[in-house]
Formats: C-alpha cells, structure tokens, sequence
C-alpha cells in the first residue's frame, strides 16, 4: 500500500509538472470558458424565442376554446420540447432529433424534427458542451498521459531501476493508472469548476442543488470514460516496442473510438437494421382508407354541416373514427420500428467508450432521445385525460349529438368552454430511475470495457520485458 | 546536396514504423469513408428515382391547368462521395407554386426514413482526409530538428559546408517526398473504389474537380508540415515538439471547426423560424380576404356550386358539369385570385428571403470563423470543389425559383388564368345551360330545372333532388370523361452541366489563405531553424 502511494505520488508529481499537463490546463479551460460563454448567449435567446412561440400557440388555442370545444379538441397542436437548462452538459443533438410532438384530444399522431431547430446551411458538428469536451479532449490528454508510462521509461532505463526495488508489477502499472486518470481528472474538474461557477454567477436562475446533482452525475461518467482511456493508453504503452510506436497506436485507438465509431451509426442503421420505407407506409394507410371507404354504408361522405344532427354525421363520424384508428395502428408500429432502429444502431456504436459516455451523459441530463422517449409516453397519458375533459364537456351539452368525430367540429360540442378547464401539457422532470434505467446496460459496458483493457495491460505488464 | 539530404530523409522515414502505421490507417480509413459515402449516395440516388418518377407522373396526370404544379426533384451530387457539405441536410424536392416562392427544399434528407438518424454526425473521404493528412504532416515533421539534435547528426551535418537553408529545403523535400506517396495512395484507392462500384460513373469534369481537391490536400499538407517544421525548430526536445504538434493537431482539427459553429449559432442569431411562419399565416389570411372582396367588388360569392368540384385553397381548381353560368363564374373567380396570389407571392418571398439572409449570415460567420484553421479552410475548399457547399445549394435553388418564372410566364404566355382550361377541361363549345342539364340528367322528365325543383319541394326526401339528376350519365360529369392535359410545351426544369471551374471563385480566397498561412509558416519555421541551436 505504502508502495503504491509512493508510486502515485512520484507519477503524478511527474504529470503535473510536465509540458502536457500545462498544455491540457490551458486548452480545457479555455474551451471550456468559450462553450459556456456560448451557451449563455445562445440559451438566452433561445428561451425568449420559446416563450414568444409558446405565448402564440397558446393565444391559437385559446381563441379556438372561445369558438367552440370541439374545435380546440379536434384540431392538430405542437408541442415543442423546451430549451433544456442543463444544456450546457450536452445538447444530445435535440436540435437535430425529433423535438416537436403533434397532438389532439383524439390522438398523438406524430413527431418531427420542428424546422427552424438547426441551420440547414450550417455543417452538422457537436457543440463545446462538457460532454464534448471530455469526450475528445479529456481522451486525447488521457492518451497523451499513458502512451510513454512504460514504454517511455524503458527507452529512458527507468522501468528497470523502478522495478528493482521492492514493488510488484501489479502495483506500479496501477499506481500509473491511478495517477493518470487523477491528474486527468484534475485538469476536467478544474474546466468543470470554472464553467460551473459561471453558471452559476452569469446563468439563467437555475436549482443549484439539481445543478450540483447533475455535475456530480457528468463527472462520475467522465470518470469512467477517462479510466477506459489510460487504461487503452498504457495497453498501448505495454503492447509497443517503443513510445514513438505506442503513441501512434493509442491515436489508432482514439481515431476509432472517437472519429470512426461514433460516426458510422448511420451505415450501420440503414445497412444492418433497416426499416420500411416511408412510401411504403404510407401506400398501408391509403390501402386502409380505401378498403374502409369501400365498407363504409352509403352516404357516409355526404357533407352538410348545418345541422348537427343529420344522420349522416353519425355515418361519418364512425369512418372517420375507424380511419384514425387503423393510421394510427399503422403510424405506430412504424415508429416502434424507428425506434427499434435507433437504439439499434447506438448499441453497434457501444464499442466505442467515447459512444457510451454520449449516451450517459444524455442521461446525466435528462436530454435527447430518452428526454423525448418519455415526453412521447407522457404526451400519451396527457392525450387521454384530455379526451377525458373533452367527453365529459360534450356529455354535459345537451344540444350535442355526442358522435365523436376525431376529424371535424359538427357533431359534438359546440358550446365554448373555459381555456382555465382545458389541462396542458407539462413536461415532467425525469427522475433517477428514469434517466438511469435506459442506459445501465450502456453503464455496465463502460465498466467492463476499462476493467477489461486494464486486465489485459496487466497481463501484458507481467510478461513484460524491461531491458 | 539538397536532394540528397531529402533522400536521406525519406529513406529514414520509408523505414520507420511510423510510415507503416500511417500507411495502414490510411488504407483501412480512406476505402471505409469512401464506401460509407457511396451506399449513402446509392440511397440517396435511389430515393431520387423514386420521387423524380411520382412527380413525373403527378404532372402528366393533371386535366386542368390549375393543377399544374411541376416538382424538382435534385438528384444527389456524385462528388458528395468525397465531401458531403451541407448536402445531406437538404430535402430533395421542390414544389414550383403560383402562391410561393420555394424557400428550402423538403422531401427526404440524407438520414432518410427515420427522422432520429439525424443526430447522428456522419464523417467523409474529406473529414478523415483533414483528420489523417494533417495527423501524418505532423508525426512526420514534429521532430525533424529535434531528432537530429539529439542524436547529434545535425550537428554533424552542419559542420560540412552546408547552408541552413539549404538543409532545411532538403527536410521539407523528404517529408513531402514521404507524404506524398500517402496521399496519392489515397486518391488512388478512392478512385479504384469509385470506378469498381456499380451504378456510379463520373464524368470528365467530375474527375477534373478531383484533381482539383488533390491539389488542394497537398496544399493542407504543406501547412501542416510547416506547423510541425515550426514547432520542431522552436523546441529544445522532441518529447516537447511532440506534446505541442498534438495539442495543436486537436486544437486545428477538432476544436475550431466546432467551436466557431458554435460561436456562430450562438452570436450571429437567426429570425425565429416560428415568428416567420405566423407572419406568413398572418400574410396568407390577408391574400384570402383580397381574394374575396376582389371577387365581391365584381359580383361573385365567396362560396362555390358546382356539379363535381375540386378546390384548394393554394389556386387548385377543378370543375366538371356545371351549366355555362357554373363554369362562367369559376373561370373569372380564378381570373382575378391567380395574379392576385403571385403578387402576395412576392410579399412573401420578402420575408422569406430575409429568413435565408439571416441563416445565410449565421452560416458565413461560421465559416469566416473558421478560417482560423487550415482544415477549416480546406473542407470549405473541398466541399466547394464537390458542389455540396451553401454557395452551390444557393445557386441550385435560385435556378428553381427562375424556373418559377419561366413557368409562370409560360402560363400567362397562354392566358390560362383567364381561360376554362384552367378550372376544366369541358370545352366552352360543350357547355349547356341549366335546364338543358336538367333534362338530359333526368332523361327528359324534366324539361327545365324550375320543374325538378318544383317537384323536389313537394317530396318528403330532400335528397330525391339530387338522386333524381343521377339518374342519367351525362358525357362530361366527371374527371374520367376527359384525357389528360397535353403538356409537351411545358417548359422542363433545365439540367445544369458542372463546369469545371464553376462556383469556385470564393475558393480562389480559401486557396490564398492556406497559401499565405503555407508561406508565412515556412518563414517562421525558417527563421527558427536559423537560429537553432544544434548543440
């Protein structure tokens, strides 16, 4: 024990006084600095933006509920994911996913990607949040840390002097380890503190504890991706005949996991998971209406909206009831199968460490996909009670036929309704069971993979040769 | 003796392991961008086929001239292989309208069916081009001085009568001697790639731009062996030359490209696209309520009757069987709302296009930002040598929208609006008058429609009214009783051939930029190099 202190202490002594480290100090905190900044500004306006947009949804519907209620409950509403205050760790790409759900008190039918969220004629890239930071710099200083640990030491003799002292193998590989994700640690947790600190003198009034909570979370998940990384970078360090070799394999090892992996999710999806077409989807849902349309009584697509309770109004509200029913049958298998092909797609991407850290931190946040998984199953619990008020306001009106008719504002209530009884929809805030659940198995792989890769340098280490 | 010290040198780097494993990365990295990019073109290219044959088809099946609404469809670019640009972000399907001066494309964008594909970042030949090119200049220069010094051969060397320059000319000739083998290697690969793949042939012009993104990475290579060069003559040890090569690599490669996007969205704000489409709808509202009080002023109601009808609020109408009146009063309703709807169309263009200006700003900024980076520089070069860059799409869609007027002008050329074949294709010499259809529908029961009415009111059924004018099959009742429209003198939306130079002037800046930076490295890398001390 007393050895693998000392051991710590001289490794890490070692890294703090050493060009990188100054290096690594610098151009963290200065990225990090720059991508607060940014967020300050760009979070600033994008919360006026929201407020402005939800201010006029809100207006639409409001005068739709003083026309009459069946008009508010038939009509389509967006729902738009709000501007996520914990951004600043990762935006988990919401400006590129599907952030906008489209509703009625009759049914969800649909997302989309709401246009105006990204520039089109911007390049796709990543923001300078936390997550990106560490995921390509925290790395890289991890690798730049660990690639010479051994094979650095042997070409400057000193491995051989160290392990002629009483000190096992075991010992001096893990007391390098240990002392190289400290000292990473250390220059990310310095970014982190700046970064955090000007949140919280500069930022939007945020909940410090759930701040705090969220740093905590990101820093813990860093950690892991920050250990996988020595641990590939001493493997390097032990599998080469020397540093300049080493070196060139640990940038291997980053370009993969940091460039290449993450970025063919796509090749992957559409090649080894791929989904119907929308073309064909859509060829289902007009096969449906027709075949419908063809058993529906006659007279049933005869318009007359004057009075309500023309008979023909039943006949219609029925097929267009049906018809609903069997798109959306049809819509909702499809993005089962969206689904299905996404997380699918990331699973392939898991090899990478740096993949896996993404989709952790996503859950340190609350962001991305899993923020709008849940916004999408609570949209379908909202939807329902909001047919429920609908109802219920119909069965009061006695000059209603109370044929439900998703579609149109003929044969239900058409008396104006309070906006203050209509329930809107909030987005929840996710707890912990709910961001942790869907990525523990993405948890479970980080911890394996740098147990793993630290096992196997261990193994090498012992049959090393330090001449 | 200068070449003779770049032999030496690209022999010694020929021999190291170094050589080796860039030479592999390569060959594993460079086929895998490649070949990732042509599936993703051959998707692309596959749902271009698609919707260029359903809007072939909408525009043949249309029987009145208010349907017509030619669709462009944009086929992918074959060099977006190499660098996809913003091409990928892109719809591939554009509406031409009366009502509408088309913005952005829509249809399907490279990820395709599922719309959560979008979050996942792509990288191309060009990306891992900047990436590996820039990696390799630098393992290869960061320690050209350094090295030497501390195997003392440089000093060595300086001892024989041998200028600095002359001995610095000789390493920057045996690194480029040794890059160069890798990077025409690359292309090689990628163009063996390309000329195996079925269903993917380019063109002269098309292999010409390649060459010009050859030159343009050997360019970017220079400026990084230059930055390593630099590095190298201002360090005492080749671990510090290293350390410093690499937090630059990062910082060039990944850091600034990110950054300065993200500098961009956040300081160089776009208009809200919400605020955009409620003026729009605010706008829209407007056009509809000049529509009707122009209508009003002449007399017509705001409402339609009709035999069978077909109506849009966008201008599409399409009418069959109605007696002369009927089609009297469609015809002058669209005579006066069509050139009332291309004005309003202008109004919104206005907005619009203030909407790309402001997105357009964000998009420079980003780039101008990003300038500060050679392989910023460089992916602007190449993803506008390969046409996928904003300049090319902006060029691509104001074609479209000249092509708008073409259209237009070629319907006011036939006086459309103001005719009956643009609500039907019933020829006026067909028309008859209400009680003529009355008596024909009913198979002369009822000589006059004042007679059917008459008896319609004495029935206890409203609706014997209508089933009683059913009862007959009057010729011209319907859609199906009329062909298709002949739109052979329809005016098509021209192909563009690429010309080999076309779109580049802007990159005539980016080349100038990387050539200064080259140059100005160099010298500094020169200066350092004379004053090193090789002890």
């Amino acid at each position: 024990m007393t050895m693998l202190k000392t051991v710590f202490r001289r490794e890490v002594l070692n890294n703090l006084y050493s060009l990188r480290f100054l290096l690594s100090l610098a151009l963290l905190i200065g990225v990090f600095v720059a991508g607060t900044v940014s967020f300050l500004n760009s979070q600033a306006a994008a919360l006026a933006d929201d407020r402005q947009s939800r201010a006029a949804e809100l207006e639409v519907m409001k005068s739709q509920a003083a026309r009459n209620a069946t008009e508010l409950a038939v009509k389509r509403h967006t729902y738009v994911l709000q501007p996520r205050a914990s951004a600043f760790i990762t935006d988990a790409k919401e400006k590129y996913l599907p952030n906008a759900i489209v509703f009625s008190a009759w049914n969800v039918f649909s997302f989309q990607n709401r246009s105006g969220s990204a520039n089109p004629f911007l390049n796709k890239s990543d923001e300078p949040n936390w997550a990106f930071i560490a995921a390509v710099i925290a790395s890289f200083v991890a690798l730049l840390f660990t690639f010479d640990a051994v094979s650095g030491e042997k070409e400057t003799k000193t491995l051989a002097l160290a392990l002629a002292n009483p000190v096992s193998r075991g010992t001096l590989l893990f007391g390098k380890y240990l002392s190289a994700v400290v000292s990473v640690m250390a220059v990310l947790l310095a970014g982190v503190l700046v970064s955090f600190l000007m949140l919280l003198l500069l930022g939007p009034a945020a909940n410090p504890s759930a701040l705090a909570a969220e740093t905590a979370g990101f820093l813990v998940v860093a950690g892991l991706l920050t250990a996988t990384f020595c641990a590939l970078g001493l493997f390097s360090s032990v599998v080469a005949p020397n540093s300049n070799v080493s070196l060139l394999l640990a940038l291997t090892f980053w370009l993969a996991f940091v460039v290449i992996i993450p970025n063919s999710a796509v090749f992957v999806a559409k090649n080894f998971y791929p989904i119907e077409s929308s073309e064909a989807v859509q060829r289902k849902v007009d096969q449906a209406f027709e075949d419908l349309n063809r058993n529906a009584p006659p007279g049933s697509w005869t318009m007359n909206s004057g009075n309500p309770f023309l008979p023909q109004h039943e006949l219609r509200a029925a097929l267009q009831m049906k018809r609903m029913q069997a798109e959306k049958e049809i819509r909702d298998a499809y993005f089962v199968e969206m689904f299905h092909q996404f997380e699918s797609a990331r699973l392939a991407t898991a090899l990478s460490p740096v993949s896996l850290f993404e989709y952790m931190t996503e859950a340190v946040a609350a962001g991305g996909y899993i923020r709008f998984r849940k916004g999408w199953n609570d949209m379908h619990v909202f939807q329902s009670q909001f047919l429920n008020v609908f109802k219920a306001l119909d069965a009061a009106d006695s000059d209603s036929p109370h044929w439900y008719n998703p579609n149109e504002d003929v044969s239900t209530t058409r008396k104006p309704v309070a906006f203050e009884k209509i329930p809107q929809f909030v987005e929840m805030p996710m707890s912990f069971g709910e961001r942790a659940l869907p990525v523990l198995k993405y948890l479970m792989m980080a911890v394996f993979y740098s147990c793993a890769v630290f096992l196997v340098t261990y193994v090498l280490f012992v049959r090393y040769d330090v001449r | 003796m200068i070449l003779h010290i770049a032999r030496k040198d690209f022999l010694t780097n020929l021999l190291s392991p170094r050589f080796v494993i860039g030479f592999i990365l390569c060959l594993v990295l460079i086929p895998f961008s490649i070949l990732v990019s042509l599936d993703n073109y051959r998707g692309r290219a596959a749902q271009y086929r698609i919707d260029h044959d359903a809007a072939e088809k909408a525009v043949r099946e249309v029987r009145v001239y208010s349907a017509l609404r030619p669709e462009v469809v944009i086929p992918p670019e074959q060099l977006s292989v190499f660098s996809k640009g913003i091409s990928g972000q892109m719809g591939n399907r554009v509406k031409v309208q009366l009502g509408n001066v088309p913005m952005l494309a829509s249809g399907k964008t490279a990820a395709g069916d599922n719309p959560f594909l979008a979050s996942f970042l792509s990288v191309d030949f060009v990306d891992v081009a900047a990436i590996i090119f820039s990696l390799l200049a630098l393992i290869f220069s960061y320690d050209a001085f350094t090295r030497e010094k501390e195997d003392g051969t440089l000093k060595l060397q300086m001892s024989n009568s041998l200028s600095r320059s002359a001995s610095l000319a000789g390493k920057v000739l045996g690194v480029l001697f040794t890059l160069l083998p890798i990077l025409a290697f690359s292309f090689l690969l990628s163009a063996v790639l390309i000329l195996l793949s079925r269903n993917f042939a380019i063109s002269a012009v098309e292999w010409g731009r390649i060459v010009l993104l050859f030159a343009a990475s050997l360019l970017y290579l220079a400026v990084f062996v230059f930055i390593g060069l630099l590095v190298s003559a201002r360090s005492r040890s080749s671990v510090t030359s290293l350390v410093t090569c690499l937090f630059s690599w990062v910082f060039f490669v990944f850091l600034v490209p990110n950054v300065s996007a993200n500098f961009a969205e956040s300081f160089v704000r776009v208009q809200s696209r919400d605020n955009l489409d409620r003026v729009l709808a605010d706008l829209d509202r407007e056009l509809e309520e000049t529509i009707h009080s122009a209508w009003k002023a002449q007399g017509l109601s705001e409402g339609y009757s009709c035999w069978w009808c077909s109506i849009n609020s966008d201008g599409y109408v399409e009418t069959y069987g109605n007696d002369r009146e009927g089609f009297e009063a469609f015809r002058r309703k669209s005579e006066i709302s069509e050139p009332i709807r291309i004005r309003y169309a202008d109004r919104r263009w206005a907005l619009q296009q203030s909407y790309l200006d402001s997105l357009t700003r964000q998009a420079r900024a980003a780039e101008t930002l990003s300038l500060l980076s050679p392989s910023g520089v460089f992916r602007t070069i190449a993803s506008s040598v390969c046409t996928t860059d904003l300049q090319s799409h902006k060029a691509r869609m104001d074609r479209v929208r000249r092509y708008r007027e073409t259209f237009i002008r070629f319907l006011e050329a036939k006086d459309v609006f103001g005719s009956f074949s643009w609500v039907t294709p019933a020829p006026p010499e067909s028309f008859r008058t209400e009680d003529q259809l009355v008596e024909l529908r009913t198979g002369g029961e009822f000589k006059t429609a004042r007679e059917l009415s008459q008896w319609a009111s004495k029935q206890a059924n409203p609706m014997v009214y209508w089933r009683k004018l059913s009862e007959v099959k009057v010729q011209g009742d319907g859609p199906q009783d009329f062909p298709y429209l002949d739109i052979s003198d329809m005016p098509r939306f021209p192909d563009q051939p690429l010309r080999l130079f076309a779109g580049l002037s802007s990159s005539i800046l980016n080349i100038g930029v990387l050539l200064v930076e080259a140059v100005i490295l160099f010298y500094l890398a020169f200066i350092g190099f004379i004053r090193f001390d090789v002890r």
